[in-house]
């Protein structure tokens, strides 16, 4: 029974770094690549690949734009990010109830 | 096994509540401590200038006015040098909310002291008094609405400053100035040191 739950658990956030920038994008919504990179501890290659595989799956939504002619990548918690981490969540909920 | 799944999800779980919690006192407090402290020192060296300039009525309003641009200023350096790092909404929200929260307060605060330094009737003592009261209204709406900490410093502020208005209207400003000046550096000091342990 607890394999089972532990199976459902959605890969794309499981990893740490993931889990990482979809808590921090839970909490603000936005968040510049710098800001992700220093508060997770990642190298910029790092960040990009695990922020490229979120993009694939749809859970964040990345914009480039130019301030004072400087360039920022900023990210965004979409809607089925936010539904899959909800979903994440509870699963993790799961398995500690169902654990004896 | 099992107890392997439910170990790293407790540890995951406790990863996200302390990244959410992180994040959200950086979108709400980030920076705060410092302009707590420039504001306090503005209090300190706003009221000493005052004592001096009493007799000279309509150059304590320059004073202050001169006094709060550099404030203000050194505000804005401050809150630029930390918004580098912060989430881009943060930034947003946090220099929107400040003017539009500080400026008309500012104004009020203003207006009223530059009537009361026209009026020959009124003591410039009143002056500071006012906008003692102007902060502390600003910051009891603050402490009502977003963050606690600072809703005793305003009750205090405004208290202290009706007190002072009654029974020691002379020497008001030296009262209210170690008053807020002490008590804003002190709350900055505390939200400095809840921001390194987060």
């Amino acid at each position: 029974m607890e394999e089972h739950i532990a199976v459902k658990l959605n890969k794309a956030i499981h990893q740490k770094a993931r889990l990482g920038i979809m808590s921090i994008l839970m909490a603000s919504e936005e968040a510049e690549f710098n800001y992700l990179k220093e508060r997770l501890k990642l190298t910029d290659g790092n960040l990009s690949t695990h922020l490229s595989l979120l993009e694939k799956e749809k859970y964040i939504r990345i914009k480039k734009k130019f301030v004072k002619k400087k360039p920022k990548t900023l990210c965004q918690m979409t809607e089925k990010g936010r539904e899959a981490f909800k979903e994440y969540l509870e699963n993790l909920e799961k398995i500690i109830r169902n654990t004896p | 096994m099992n107890e392997d799944k439910r170990q790293e999800a407790l540890e995951n779980i406790e990863l996200i509540k302390q990244l959410v919690l992180q994040t959200r006192k950086h979108v709400g407090q980030y920076g705060g401590g410092w302009i707590c402290i420039i504001w306090g020192v503005f209090c300190f060296v706003g009221v000493a200038g005052q004592r001096l300039l009493i007799p000279h009525g309509p150059l304590m309003g320059v004073w202050w006015i001169g006094l709060a641009v550099v404030a203000g200023f050194a505000t804005f350096l401050v809150a630029r040098g930390y918004l580098k790092t912060e989430p881009i909404r943060a930034q947003h929200d946090y220099l929107r909310y400040f003017l539009r929260f500080w400026i008309p307060l500012m104004l009020l605060g203003y207006t009223l002291a530059t009537f009361i330094a026209l009026l020959p009737s009124l003591s410039n003592h009143y002056i500071s008094i006012v906008m003692l009261l102007v902060v502390s209204a600003g910051y009891l709406i603050i402490g009502f609405m977003f963050y606690r900490g600072i809703l005793y410093m305003g009750a205090i502020g405004y208290v202290g400053s009706i007190i002072c208005a009654i029974f020691f209207l002379e020497y008001s400003d030296i009262i209210l100035g170690i008053i807020f000046g002490l008590g804003l550096i002190l709350t900055g000091l505390v939200i400095n040191k809840q921001w390194k342990n987060t």
